[in-house]
């Protein structure tokens, strides 16, 4: 058995990352923390080191964008692989972009566990 | 006839003739009369002076006074007074002569009885006084004909001028002499000559007026019009004799008529530039109301989506929780859960809409080839088509000219479109696309209609039509089919969005939708498309 995947949870919606964390850890693949303050994502993810980030761009007081542009100036964090994800944008649009807003991959919610499961599979760092 | 009193005036020297004549008037019987007598010339004349008399009765051998003379000098003094000379067995061959020169009559003294006096009488003064209004009307006519603006002429059959007024010799310059007895060669170039001559037998021909403006040269150079009016003549047993022809220039006229076709034109240019300007005037006014009224729509659909979608996102993991939680040997469970699932999915279906329906469009436009689109989109929904055993006949025009269009836009339209169809076949059908070019011969346009696009007649445009041999549309529906969350399809099949943004994609294209139930069964689509200004 491999060790389990890091993720950060950064969304402001303490429902979601509750029920979120719950099924992605029922699959005992994943090691998850939530952070539901935007402008502590940055702190939680230094101390948290993860293989991934998945990150809401709507959030109160710092934008998921600013949030991911942090992380990616942060010496420590640096190129640690961010997933959008998001209600702020339609399917469509996202396939549009083929998956990719701002350099970074996007979900649109509501995604179910299995897509957001086969997001984390393919960019997380191994 | 004469019926009033007659008022005579008897010149005669000899006073057995003047008692005579006075005694045969008496048996004449006038309707009454009265007689002036005067034996000499000088006598008679100072009587015309004083007053006028309705005939003269005159000697022509008075004492102071022999011969014509006599009968002149009365004449001129009262020159519209009928004479009647009374000669004696010697002087009848003068008294011819004063007929010759104006006298109404002669009467030999010799032979002279009542009855003949009083018709010498009576038909003299008729006769002058018709001779008198002759004079009259001739003198009006032909002042009319000579001071008319008009040039007036006359021809024989043979095309000989018989007449000439002033102004027609002022014309050719020459005098009336000059003129007459010569014809159009004389005067004018033999192809003017030959046409002239040959509306002059045209009007002999037919007996009718002949009307027509020429298009001359003047010897300056510049372009002339002249009115010709030409008119059969015709004598007194109807046959025509002669032409008589006026004409007159009318080039001022039509210059000014010129002046003002040109005006008007140019009115109509700027009335039509106005109206243009006008139009997109509104339509550019309309297209910032509609623009602002999407964008508050839209800001107000994404903020909604928004807060529906994160709850959703919530009920999503929820299920999925639950999915794996609770015990699948439960049939009701499972149910309920996929109940839940699929709910989640219609929610999000439905913001996903009302966001495209809301969203203010930036249109991709480029050149597009509807035949192409059209492929493409029957790809896309080919499986719908062969699930529902839909047969799909192509009749597309080839070399179809190209629409401005943004091709995922109208792909989407299209396949709203055929998904429609395929729900109005579900037990199989024929499915028929047909694309054509065409002018409009009737405008979209609706008087007071607030859309920002029309279609105007004349305007070029490729029509693409989709028939379908399904059940039609109820006709109280047809009026709602536009409209936001109308459908008919069952709770979960359709958004009832799908055709109020077919519309409003189609509407940014700047073309029109129009859907009919066909009169053999089914619906008929159409689009209608501007065609691509440069056709590349």
């Amino acid at each position: 058995m491999s060790r389990k995947k890091r993720i950060l949870l950064v969304d402001d919606e303490k429902s979601f990352t509750s029920l979120l964390k719950l099924n992605l850890e029922e699959t005992n693949k994943y090691e998850v923390r939530v952070e539901n303050w935007a402008e502590d994502a940055v702190k939680a993810a230094r101390e948290f080191q993860p293989d991934l980030v998945l990150l809401d761009i709507i959030m109160p007081r710092l934008p998921g964008g600013n949030v991911a542009a942090l992380i990616e100036a942060d010496p420590q964090l640096k190129g640690t692989p961010v997933v959008f994800l998001t209600a702020a944008v339609r399917r469509a649009q996202v396939e549009d972009h083929d998956g990719i807003i701002g350099d970074h991959p996007c979900l649109a919610k509501p995604a179910t566990v299995e897509e957001i499961t086969a997001m984390i599979e393919k960019h997380a760092r191994a | 006839m004469v019926d009033t009193p007659i008022n005579l005036l008897l010149v005669e020297d000899n006073p057995g003739d003047a008692r005579l004549i006075r005694e045969l008037l008496k048996e004449v019987g006038l309707p009454g009369y009265q007689v002036t007598q005067a034996g000499h010339l000088s006598q008679a004349l100072e009587a015309v002076a004083g007053q006028t008399f309705d005939i003269i009765l005159t000697d022509l051998t008075l004492p102071d006074s022999r011969g014509l003379e006599a009968f002149r000098a009365l004449r001129t003094a009262a020159p519209t007074t009928a004479v009647v000379v009374l000669s004696g067995v010697d002087d009848e061959t003068l008294a011819v002569g004063a007929v010759r020169e104006g006298a109404q009559d002669y009467l030999d003294k010799g032979r002279l009885e009542p009855h003949v006096l009083g018709r010498a009488i009576r038909y003299a003064i008729e006769r002058q006084r018709a001779e008198v209004e002759l004079i009259t009307q001739e003198a009006f006519y032909h002042s009319l004909v000579e001071h008319l603006p008009q040039n007036i002429f006359r021809k024989d059959l043979n095309e000989r001028f018989t007449f000439a007024n002033q102004r027609f010799c002022q014309l050719l310059g020459r005098s009336r002499e000059e003129i007459i007895g010569k014809t159009d060669f004389d005067f004018y170039p033999p192809e003017l000559a030959t046409k002239y001559q040959k509306d002059d037998q045209e009007v002999i021909r037919s007996g009718k007026i002949f009307e027509t403006v020429e298009e001359n040269v003047s010897p300056s150079g510049e372009k002339i019009y002249v009115q010709v009016v030409k008119t059969p003549i015709r004598d007194v047993q109807g046959q025509i004799f002669s032409t008589q022809c006026i004409f007159w220039d009318i080039t001022e006229r039509k210059r000014f008529e010129e002046q003002l076709q040109q005006k008007n034109a140019e009115l109509a240019a700027i009335a039509e530039a106005l109206r243009r300007s006008h139009e997109e005037l509104k339509s550019a006014q309309l297209q910032l109301i509609q623009a602002e009224k999407m964008e508050s729509i839209g800001t107000l659909a994404a903020g909604v989506a928004h807060e529906v979608k994160n709850p959703l996102a919530i009920l999503q993991m929820g299920i999925n929780y639950l999915s794996k939680k609770v015990p699948t040997e439960d049939e009701n469970v499972a149910m309920v859960l996929q109940e839940m699932r699929e709910a989640i999915t219609r929610a999000d279906a439905t913001t996903r809409s009302l966001l495209e329906f809301a969203a203010s469009r930036q249109l991709k436009m480029r050149p597009e080839d509807l035949n192409d689109i059209i492929h493409g989109t029957l790809k896309m929904v080919r499986h719908a088509l062969t699930d529902s055993q839909i047969e799909v006949s192509r009749e597309l025009a080839e070399s179809l000219p190209k629409v401005m269009a943004d091709r995922t836009q109208i792909q989407q339209v299209f396949v709203n479109i055929f998904m429609n169809a395929v729900h109005a076949m579900p037990k199989g059908g024929q499915l028929i696309v047909r694309t054509y070019p065409k002018t409009m011969s009737e405008t979209t346009h609706r008087e007071g209609s607030r859309k920002s696009t029309h279609l105007w007649v004349g305007e070029k445009v490729v029509a693409a039509e989709v028939d379908d041999s399904g059940t039609g549309i109820p006709e109280e529906n047809l009026a709602k089919i536009f409209d936001p969350f109308f459908t008919t399809k069952p709770a979960g099949q359709g958004t009832g969005l799908g055709l109020p943004v077919s519309k409003k994609i189609v509407e940014l294209h700047g073309g029109a939708i129009m859907i009919r139930n066909r009169p053999d069964g089914g619906v008929r689509v159409t689009l209608l498309f501007k065609q691509a200004k440069e056709q590349t």
